[in-house]
């Protein structure tokens, strides 16, 4: 059993948890926490190891060290409790093609031990969540792919499992399908269930996730709620700052955007400095330590020095941000 | 007690790996259906007809008539039998060798693992539904199976064919006839037992296999390489004590002994090739499970 004095609000836990192939080390000491109710967003970039995580957790893979434990039991030593609890969606699945929609839920509900007399009452029910009813009838090869994607998350739920390991729920599918699966993953929030789930694409999930969690090379770099993740940018604020840019025959009396560069980069507060990215507005992007009263006095004082700065704003920062400061890309 | 049996037997049928495997026969219309029932009996009925007539009629032209008609249709039907029962159990393999991989393949196998069903569950499951894929052939084997001892006696007796000239002298001893029923249970199981190792077989590859193709045709051949083991070994057990029996006075051997040997040997093989194939589905199980 959990080793953990707040047993009831922590769904998902691993210490240590680590996975090798061979010689690759996919999942590298892992700890992670996940609470009672949260959507917990797992990010990263592709081979990062975040499928081997869910595959671990959901009870499809065995650490090679270490230890996982959901829903309070060992994923290990008390599998079938743990695929009691557990409803999971892996990235790349297989649907049985040549099986009507409703067969299907059926299929995996008796495969979940449903009785056979609710599972029919299960399979509508569960059609009705994932807005599937007008498609009861057909044959599981004629749905698109965001059909499937929904239909094998309504599969995951035929057991009511209170925690769902979904591994890569909105990938390849197009933007109205994605908002669909967001919203459904709400709703399945509203009910109460503890959802991980994961995605390399972190605006994504961000939307609805309480905590995110980033991995790199089998390694958690950064985790805590939206809240948290969030404050890390505050502190590195992220300014776009545009000058007036000088006509060929002008006379040059203003100073150029290579002086601001120059002078910018000589201020302790100014952490970084460097020419705006191609479709950035501005001609330089800083990234400034400070809060707002040091950011107005920098404002100030380039104009003092004659810089004719035109624009000068900081950029909201979102999560991606956060990543692809977080991880180094080595592994993409 | 009935009730409990029947439950059971509806829960081996409402086994979900098991109806995966039947639902391909449902949308298959490939069998011949309720025809076969109808056929059946009148070819059963047929047969006892010509015995019938056989044993009363007094008239030497209706006895005449009933065997030219007679026996070659018992003939026709104990070679189909045979043939069913040689060719059914390599239909097996194409079967199971492609049950587990191809879930693989397609993706569906973390799904079902991921699931209640344990291992166990999954792999009796696939071998159950493959076989039971095959239940027409299955079927037709069992009710054929009259006809084909026919033959497994003709078989049976042909042994003790190097015996005739002492037979004549030395009635047929109570254990002979003992040894000859075992002889004939083992040859009346053999197409059965034969059927469950094959798809042992290729249920086994099936586990370790990457894709179908593969797959098939390595269980074919690790079928091949199984039976012509099997075939050598049944051979040197037969012909060991034939040689034996040779270099030693044929006068002070007795009969029974000689009944023991093929006996003790088809009956042998048919434990052999039933704790084979119980060997390799528990293997199948244990790799599913270290994944």
């Amino acid at each position: 059993m959990m080793p953990h004095e707040a047993q009831e609000r922590t769904v998902i836990e691993t210490k240590g948890l680590t996975k090798r192939y061979g010689g690759l080390t996919a999942v590298d000491e892992l700890d992670l926490v996940v609470q009672k109710g949260a959507v917990f967003g797992f990010v990263g970039p592709n081979g990062a190891g975040k499928t081997t995580t869910m595959r671990i957790l959901a009870t499809l893979l065995r650490p090679t060290a270490g230890e996982a434990w959901v829903a309070g039991h060992s994923v290990v030593a008390e599998r079938r409790d743990v695929r009691r609890a557990v409803g999971y969606m892996p990235d790349f699945f297989g649907v049985y093609g040549d099986m009507k929609v409703w067969e299907y839920l059926d299929f995996f509900a008796a495969c979940y031990d449903v009785p056979a007399d609710t599972r029919r009452r299960l399979a509508d029910d569960l059609l009705e969540l994932v807005d599937l009813v007008h498609r009861r009838e057909d044959y599981v090869d004629a749905l698109s792919r965001g059909m499937k994607q929904r239909l094998c998350l309504a599969r995951a739920l035929a057991h009511d499992p209170h925690v769902l390991i979904l591994d890569e729920p909105a990938s390849g599918l197009d933007p109205r399908a994605r908002v669909e699966i967001r919203e459904l993953l709400r709703e399945l929030q509203d009910m109460g269930k503890t959802i991980f789930v994961s995605s390399h694409i972190l605006s994504e999930i961000q939307e609805v996730c309480t905590h995110i969690g980033i991995i790199e090379e089998g390694r958690l770099v950064a985790a805590g709620t939206m809240e948290e993740m969030r404050r890390r940018i505050q502190a590195q604020r992220v300014v776009n700052l545009g000058l007036i840019k000088q006509g060929a025959g002008e006379p040059s009396s203003q100073r150029t955007v290579e002086e601001a560069q120059v002078w910018l980069a000589g201020r302790p507060d100014v952490l970084e400095v460097g020419p705006v990215a191609a479709n950035g507005e501005g001609d330089l992007q800083l990234t400034f330590a400070g809060d707002d009263q040091a950011l107005a006095q920098l404002l100030s004082d380039m104009v003092g020095a004659g810089f004719p700065v035109v624009t000068f704003h900081e950029r909201t920062g979102d999560l991606e941000d956060v990543f692809m400061r977080l991880t180094k890309g080595v592994v993409s | 007690m009935i009730a409990r049996l029947r439950a059971r037997q509806q829960a081996l049928l409402d086994h979900p790996i098991v109806r995966l495997e039947l639902r391909r026969i449902h949308r298959k219309r490939w069998w011949p259906g309720r025809r076969f029932f109808t056929f059946y009996p009148a070819l059963v009925g047929a047969g006892l007809g010509y015995g019938i007539v056989l044993a009363v009629s007094d008239s030497p032209g209706v006895q005449i008539a009933a065997v030219v008609t007679g026996v070659p249709a018992v003939c026709l039907l104990t070679v189909c039998a045979g043939l069913l029962a040689f060719t059914l159990p390599w239909i097996a393999p194409a079967l199971t060798a492609v049950s587990i991989v191809h879930e693989r393949e397609v993706g569906t196998l973390d799904l079902l693992r991921a699931t209640l069903l344990t291992e166990r569950s999954i792999v009796l499951g696939k071998l159950g539904g493959c076989l039971a894929r095959m239940w027409p052939g299955i079927l037709t084997l069992v009710l054929l199976t009259p006809f084909r001892l026919v033959w497994i006696g003709g078989a049976g007796w042909s042994v003790y064919l190097p015996t005739v000239a002492e037979l004549v002298e030395q009635p047929i001893s109570t254990a002979q006839i003992l040894w000859l029923c075992l002889a004939g249970l083992a040859g009346t199981l053999k197409p059965f037992v034969d059927l469950v190792l094959h798809a042992a077989v290729g249920l086994f590859v099936s586990m370790l296999a990457r894709s179908s193709g593969v797959a098939v045709a390595v269980s074919y051949g690790a079928v091949i390489v199984v039976r012509v083991s099997l075939w050598l070994m049944r051979y040197l057990l037969n012909v060991v004590p034939m040689i034996r029996r040779a270099m030693i006075d044929t006068s002070e051997f007795a009969l029974g002994d000689v009944g023991m040997v093929p006996a003790l040997t088809s009956s042998g093989m048919v434990v052999v090739e039933l704790v084979g194939a119980a060997v390799l589905v528990w293997g199948g199980i244990w790799w599913l499970k270290r994944a």
